[in-house]
């Protein structure tokens, strides 16, 4: 199985051309097709109307994943167990201001990167996995969450382990106090919270894998103009830093117009990557609108990956 | 109940013994706590301005904290008489 990637500035053709991807692909391949964009326009491009899943044809599917509400699923779970290890709440009606977390920040991100990992995990059959993010932030946001939360994890079990070295020492020395109380251990299974920690750090330590593995690429779309290069940079200097492949560029509407441009947004941007880059011609065809413009890229994205 | 030297010998050696094992470990539970408390700052510490985790983690490990958070509670109300309470644990005065 490959997972790709499409990145980019907003507006730069990241869906169409991991449509296109997509469609090219799905001749030969199994491919699912998946938008993360809060603004899905895959049914847009595909001429259907996708509601969560469906299948476009005999190797194609196409998917749009409902952020809010995978969002609010999350939260729905989590306040679950919340109320029922404080069930005592419940009896004054206090356990309905848990609801207030779905106000807190980074669980969209979450929920996303949980959407991501479900996807990879589902073992489905599918040759090819195309993600089509949303914009540079919110993209650049949940692909950097699994290594942030390992580090949180590595210190927040740091102290935990302490707290249980500690804890089982004074129990050594005081013997249990009375009749029926538990020793404290420092078995890391018996900790609840250290036992979650561990569980999430291998949980994110092995996705974390899985992007940085030789399965995944990521694809960056731009556009000749300064400003998608500006960003495109910005893209690539995150990327770097979170150890994640960025195997290739496409250039996308590129005319006779803007070509001194596109020269010179391709000349910067080979001073920071040395992955492999495609342009794509923009055709009047485009513009005319008289069928899915996804049949009208004629250049070949299936020969990268 | 008959009453009996041994026993009360015994009850005596046995509450020395708990009292001299409870002073040794005074200072380590009193870190113990600490370590409980810098925990749940550490997770939730967005409620008082300090950079917190992803807020999913403490989302993830809320249920588990009630002991945590009971922790919290008492040093912030104890907050003033924090220096009282290391000279009780310290044995001095």
């Amino acid at each position: 199985m490959k997972i790709l990637f499409f990145t980019g500035k907003g507006g730069v053709g990241k869906s169409t051309l991991a449509a296109a991807t997509a469609w090219q692909l799905s001749k030969k391949h199994r491919v699912l097709i998946v938008s993360l964009d809060p603004a899905h326009n895959l049914g847009d491009i595909f001429g259907v109307k996708v509601r969560g899943e469906m299948r476009f044809s005999e190797t194609l599917y196409v998917q749009e994943v409902d952020l809010k509400k995978l969002s609010q699923d999350y939260l729905k779970r989590e306040i679950k167990v919340l109320s029922d290890s404080y069930k005592y709440l419940q009896v004054l009606n206090l356990d309905t201001y848990f609801s207030v977390l779905k106000y807190s920040p980074g669980i969209e991100e979450y929920a996303l990167l949980t959407s991501i990992e479900k996807t990879i995990r589902a073992e489905s059959g599918f040759e090819y996995i195309i993600f089509d993010t949303p914009p540079t932030g919110l993209t650049m946001r949940f692909l950097a969450l699994p290594q942030v939360t390992v580090t949180w994890i590595d210190r927040l079990a740091q102290i935990r382990q302490k707290i249980l070295e500690k804890s089982y020492t004074i129990q050594n020395i005081m013997g249990p106090q009375s009749e029926g109380e538990t020793l404290l251990s420092y078995d890391e299974k018996d900790d609840d919270i250290l036992g979650k920690l561990v569980s999430l750090k291998s949980n994110y330590q092995s996705l974390n894998k899985i992007l940085q593995g030789s399965i995944c690429s990521i694809v960056l779309v731009f556009n000749p103009d300064m400003l998608s290069l500006k960003e495109s940079m910005r893209l690539i200097e995150g990327l770097k830093e979170l150890h994640l492949p960025l195997r290739l560029l496409l250039h996308n509407k590129i005319c006779l117009d803007n070509l001194e441009t596109a020269d010179r947004v391709e000349k910067e941007l080979s001073k920071v990557t040395s992955a492999q880059l495609e342009r794509i011609m923009f055709r009047p065809e485009f513009q005319s609108n008289e069928d899915s413009a996804l049949y009208y890229i004629k250049e070949d994205l299936t020969k990268y990956f | 109940m008959k009453f009996s030297i041994f026993d009360f010998l015994r009850t005596i050696c046995t509450t020395i013994d708990k009292t001299h094992r409870s002073n040794v470990c005074a200072l380590t539970v009193t870190e113990v706590e600490e370590l409980q408390n810098v925990f749940a700052l550490l997770l939730l510490g967005s409620f008082i301005g300090l950079p917190s985790p992803p807020s999913f983690l403490a989302v993830e490990l809320l249920p588990y904290m009630q002991k945590e958070l009971e922790i919290l509670n008492e040093r912030a109300q104890d907050a003033n008489d924090k220096m009282a309470e290391m000279f009780g644990t310290l044995g001095i005065g």
